[in-house]
This record gives structure tokens, C-alpha cells and sequence, in this order.
């Protein structure tokens, strides 16, 4: 377990250190999401004064509360997308020769994935999350029931973001064609995990499938947790399955690093030279 | 428990390629290494050559556990490279030719800093560790440099030191060498000789042959995934019977000295060429598998002769595996 989390550090510090050489790498983290959500609130702003908007979704009758409940969807949907490219980063490892230096260590594989997610999250996330945070308390638009729910919020936020990331380092490392994953994960993600649309408001369907993201429930109960004054318990059923995708996903990433593994070295695959 | 790295009749066959959604497999499978029983021991470097395709890179890479052999086994001091896999992992790292294997943005130091953890060398053995790894490969003074504005020999060094930053008890090197000036070459063999007499078992493949002369007691040589020859570099030299070349110009015109090295010739069996050089002095040429410059001279001296030149040109170890190569046959390739 000590080198586990020793591996976590260093795989999280080396993926800092390979993509962010500039700090103004950094504080792009912070107008890219600024920019994003921007561009949302001012895009859904005209339509949310008419009458009936009001009446459907009382969020969208009060444009502070859109903005927060916006401005809450790009936090998350930095967080997961994030790791996405961070994914996409670490598949080029096996092009560059890396990664054979990697696997020819002991460390364990899952604690890579991990590291590399994690490290991906920190980095991506830390400066828009304080920023959403600071400018919404501020802007007095939070309503939390009891302070401990900003801790729920916080896990239910980061657990899930790391399974996810570590789930796709194990699905984009072992595969040379996953790059269409990165297209299919960007716009289509936003669009059914309810990133800048009222859940209700999508079809069936759509909803069904944004289940499968762990996006969709971490949203579900940041909202409901930072903005709607939820408790625990009115958040349970998000947070079971939001759990249950978790344990999913990491068992998924274990499994598929195996299977990974085991037929790289079989055919002889990991090696690109 | 044996010592040492032990392969018993180790395979491995590529299988076609395949992909998860079609079931109709590509191409044909390779057979990269058939039937490979070597012993590697613990203290001297050890060569693995052959020609392109012979197995050489294969057989590494089954060692070092990238590759699982499709049959046989191979051990590390007694650790299977298969079921104890990550045990082995710690015994051993691997040198590749190539400067690949390092990150380009971070600098030398970072570089072996992350291996480090990689390998759970302990926190504080592990600082000192990279500085006499760094100040070893002579990059001290350029650790903290980012390796991206390395020359190639640079980062072919901090290649090195990233394989010994876990302290292998075996290290595998594959073309070490590969692009690297003879100034530094040469450096890299002597650490090589250094880390087997501090007891690293080294098996080393290059197609520099003189630095596998130079450095390995014993060799393995491979054709076609199959272990063709082994021994000393001398036996090996010895067993595919190539010749010593001997150039003999005698000064002045001496009849009886070219007749005495004939019959010289004629009493060992050696293959005889006479010609004249530019200036027109006697320059006879013998072909044997032992070197006849004694008896020749001795001749040419008796007989009244002056010698002028005289050189001797050994069989070399990259004639013997050019001629193993040759000899085997092309349906066991």
C-alpha cells in the first residue's frame, strides 16, 4: 500500500511536470471554463425570460440561480473532462516508449492509472473549483443544509472523477484506435449528463444512457447538496449508484489493465518500436 | 534455489493478429524463438548474438517480463518470469539503445527521482542514489537541465542510469550502444566490466561484436530463434574454423625463401597466394586456422631472405557468426 501511494505521487508529479510547462498553462484552466460557462449562460439567458420558462424550471426565473446552477455543471464537467485528456495524454506514452519503461517496474498498474487521473484532476480542476466556489459564495447563492455537505459534495466530485480517469487510462492505453473516444466523450458527455440542461427537460432515453456516466449523479448531488440546501438523505439514491458506478469503474480499470497487460504480452503489442 | 537466470526450453510464438471484433485472424503466427535453454549467471556479462531476427530482442524482452513465453520457462534466481512476475521486476532492469525510455520535459534528475518510486528504492537511499547515478553517467552537472535540450549521447546516458537506479541484481542490455561516441562507448563498457565484477549477471546483445569480445566470458549465439552456437568468444571463433590471414613481403628477389614457405604450406595444409606489392617485392599470402607467422619467418630467415612486413589478421567473432549464421539451415530459420 506505502508504494502504491508512492506511486500515486510520483505518476501525478510526472504528469504535471510533462504537460504543464508555462503557468500560463495554468491559469488557462481557469478562462477556458470561465469562457465556457460565458458563453452557456448568455446563450440560454434570452429564452429563460419567457413566461413559461419561469414555470417549468424556477431556476431559470431567477438568472443568479441559472448562473449557479450553470456554473456548477462546468465545475463537474471540468473535473470528468479533465481526465478524458489526461487519458488521452498518457496513451501517447506507449507511442514515445515510455510506457515499457513503466512496465518493466513493479509499480502497481492500477496505482498508475490512479496517479496519472489524479494527478490530471488537481492540476485541471483546482483553479476553476476555487473560483466556482469563492464566486459563489460571494455571490451568496450557496444553501447548504449542514457544512458537512460541502464534504459530501467534494467526494461525491472527486471519487467518482478519479474512477472515471482511471478507468479510461486503462481503456485508451492498451488501444491504439481509442481516439475517437475523446470526440465521443467531449460534447456528447456535457449534452446527457445534464452539464447545462435540467435533467428533466432531456428524453428518456438520453437520461438513461447519462446513468451510465458518474457525471450525471455528481451533479445531481453537487446541486442538490450546494444549491438546493439538500440533506444526506434526499440525496441517497444519487449517491448509492453514484457509489456503485465507482466501485464499477475501478473494478472495470483493474480488469481491464489485466486483460491489457496479459495480451501485450502475449502479442507482443506494447512495444511500438 | 538456483541462481542466476535460467531459461529451459523457452518459445514464444507471435500469434496473428486480431482484432476484438473480428474472429479472422491476419497473417500467420512467428515463431520468434524456438526451444532456448541458456543460463545467464550472476557476475560476468554474458552476449546473446545473431543476426536481425534471430531472437535476440525477444528472448530480452521474455526475461524482463514485457513478452510471456508461449512455452518452456525461464527463471530469476529461482523466480518465475511468469507467476512471481513483479518479484522479478525488482531483480532486474533493462538498458534499450536509442534514448527512448526517459521523458523529454522533465529534467535528467526528475527523471530518475520518478523511476525511483517506481522501483520503491527506499526515500532517503533513493536521493543518493540518483546523485551517483547522475555523477556515474557524468551528467551532474546537467541534472537539473530538462532532458529535452540533451544531446543524443546525453540522453543515451541518463538511459543507463535510469536501468541501475533500482540497483538490478541482472541487467539486460539491448544495443546499449546504439549511437553513442566511441569516447562514450568505451565509458559504457568499462561501467559494464565494473557493475559484473560487483557481481550483476549482464547479458548484453550488440552488433558492435568487438565490445561483446571485449566484455562477455561466455556467448550465446542464436539463428532464426534457435540457439545455433555457445562458448567462449575464442571457441566460437575456433568451432566455425575460419582462418588467420598472414601477409609475408620479403625484400630483395630470394627464390628459395618463396620455396621454403611453400613447403611450409604444403606441410600444414595452409592455402598459398604469391604476388608482388608496388615495389615489386615477394608478398605471399597463407590461409590457416592457426597462425603461421613463426614457422614462415623462421623459413624465410633460413633460406636467406629478408622479411620486410609481416601481418597477421586473426579470425574475428563476427566471421564466426556470419559463418554460424550461414551454415544454418534455411528451413529451420
Amino acid at each position: 500500500m506505502r508504494h502504491a501511494l508512492r506511486v500515486v505521487a510520483a505518476e501525478a508529479l510526472k504528469q504535471h511536470r510533462r504537460l504543464f510547462g508555462q503557468p500560463l498553462v495554468v491559469f488557462s484552466m481557469l478562462i477556458w471554463p470561465v469562457l465556457t460557462l460565458a458563453v452557456t449562460y448568455y446563450t440560454v439567458l434570452p429564452v429563460t425570460g419567457a413566461p413559461a420558462a419561469g414555470a417549468r424550471w424556477a431556476v431559470a426565473g431567477d438568472p443568479r440561480r441559472l448562473l449557479a446552477f450553470l456554473a456548477a455543471g462546468a465545475l463537474a464537467y471540468t473535473f470528468f473532462f479533465s481526465l478524458v485528456q489526461s487519458a488521452w495524454h498518457f496513451s501517447f506514452e506507449r507511442v514515445s516508449g515510455t510506457l515499457e519503461a513503466v512496465f518493466l517496474s513493479p509499480a502497481s498498474r492500477l496505482a498508475l492509472v490512479v496517479g496519472n487521473g489524479a494527478g490530471a484532476l488537481v492540476q485541471n480542476a483546482w483553479l476553476f473549483g476555487c473560483f466556482a466556489v469563492a464566486a459563489a459564495s460571494a455571490a451568496d447563492l450557496l444553501r447548504v443544509a449542514h457544512p458537512g455537505m460541502y464534504v459530501v459534495a467534494f467526494v461525491a466530485l472527486l471519487v467518482p472523477a478519479v474512477a472515471w480517469g482511471a478507468f479510461l487510462n486503462s481503456l485508451l492505453i492498451f488501444s491504439r484506435d481509442s481516439a475517437f473516444l475523446y470526440t465521443l466523450l467531449d460534447d456528447p458527455l456535457w449534452f446527457v449528463a445534464g452539464v447545462r440542461l435540467p435533467l428533466f427537460a432531456l428524453p428518456v432515453w438520453v437520461k438513461a444512457v447519462g446513468l451510465a456516466f458518474p457525471l450525471t449523479s455528481s451533479l445531481v448531488v453537487l446541486r442538490g447538496s450546494l444549491l438546493d440546501g439538500a440533506r444526506v438523505a434526499e440525496l441517497a439514491a444519487p449517491l448509492a449508484w453514484l457509489a456503485a458506478l465507482t466501485v464499477g469503474l475501478f473494478a472495470a480499470a483493474a480488469g481491464l489493465l489485466r486483460w491489457g497487460e496479459a495480451r501485450a504480452a502475449r502479442t507482443g503489442s506494447l512495444q511500438l518500436f | 534455489m538456483s541462481t542466476g537466470i535460467v531459461t529451459t526450453a523457452l518459445c514464444k510464438v507471435f500469434p496473428p493478429r486480431r482484432t476484438p471484433w473480428s474472429w479472422r485472424a491476419r497473417g500467420t503466427p512467428v515463431a520468434a524463438v524456438s526451444g532456448l535453454s541458456i543460463a545467464i549467471p550472476a557476475g560476468q556479462v554474458t552476449g546473446l548474438l545473431g543476426l536481425n531476427g534471430a531472437g535476440k530482442t525477444t528472448t530480452i524482452r521474455m526475461l524482463s517480463t514485457l513478452l510471456r513465453p508461449t512455452s518452456g520457462t525461464a527463471t530469476v534466481d529461482g523466480l518465475d518470469v511468469v507467476a512471481d512476475a513483479r518479484a522479478v521486476r525488482r531483480r532486474i532492469n533493462v538498458i534499450a539503445g536509442g534514448e527512448r525510455m526517459v521523458y523529454s520535459r522533465l529534467t535528467g534528475r526528475e527523471n530518475l527521482w520518478y523511476f525511483g518510486q517506481l522501483y520503491d528504492v527506499p526515500r532517503a537511499r533513493l536521493r543518493r542514489r540518483v546523485g551517483e547515478l547522475l555523477e556515474l553517467v557524468g551528467l551532474a552537472a546537467a541534472a537539473d537541465t530538462p532532458v529535452e535540450r540533451y544531446s543524443r549521447g546525453m540522453r543515451q546516458r541518463l538511459v543507463i542510469a535510469r536501468g541501475l537506479v533500482n540497483d538490478p541484481a541482472y541487467l539486460l542490455l539491448d544495443e546499449p550502444t546504439l549511437g553513442l561516441d566511441a569516447p562514450i562507448a568505451r565509458e559504457l563498457r568499462l561501467l559494464v566490466a565494473r557493475l559484473a565484477a560487483d557481481g550483476v549477471g549482464v547479458l548484453l546483445t550488440s552488433h558492435y561484436l568487438a565490445e561483446v569480445e571485449q566484455l562477455c566470458r561466455h556467448v550465446h549465439v542464436l539463428d532464426g530463434g534457435r540457439l545455433v552456437a555457445q562458448g567462449s568468444p575464442a571457441q566460437l571463433v575456433a568451432q566455425t574454423d575460419r582462418q588467420h590471414v598472414l601477409v609475408v613481403t620479403v625484400g630483395g628477389s630470394v627464390p628459395a625463401a618463396v620455396e621454403a614457405v611453400r613447403a611450409v604450406s604444403r606441410d600444414t595444409g595452409a592455402r598459398l597466394d604469391v604476388d608482388v606489392d608496388e615495389a615489386g617485392r615477394d608478398r605471399l599470402t597463407l590461409r590457416h586456422r592457426d597462425d603461421l607467422a613463426g614457422p614462415v619467418v623462421d623459413a624465410v630467415v633460413r633460406a636467406g631472405g629478408s622479411i620486410v612486413t609481416v601481418a597477421v589478421t586473426p579470425p574475428t567473432l563476427e566471421d564466426a557468426i556470419l559463418a554460424m549464421s550461414r551454415a544454418t539451415p534455411a528451413g529451420v530459420r
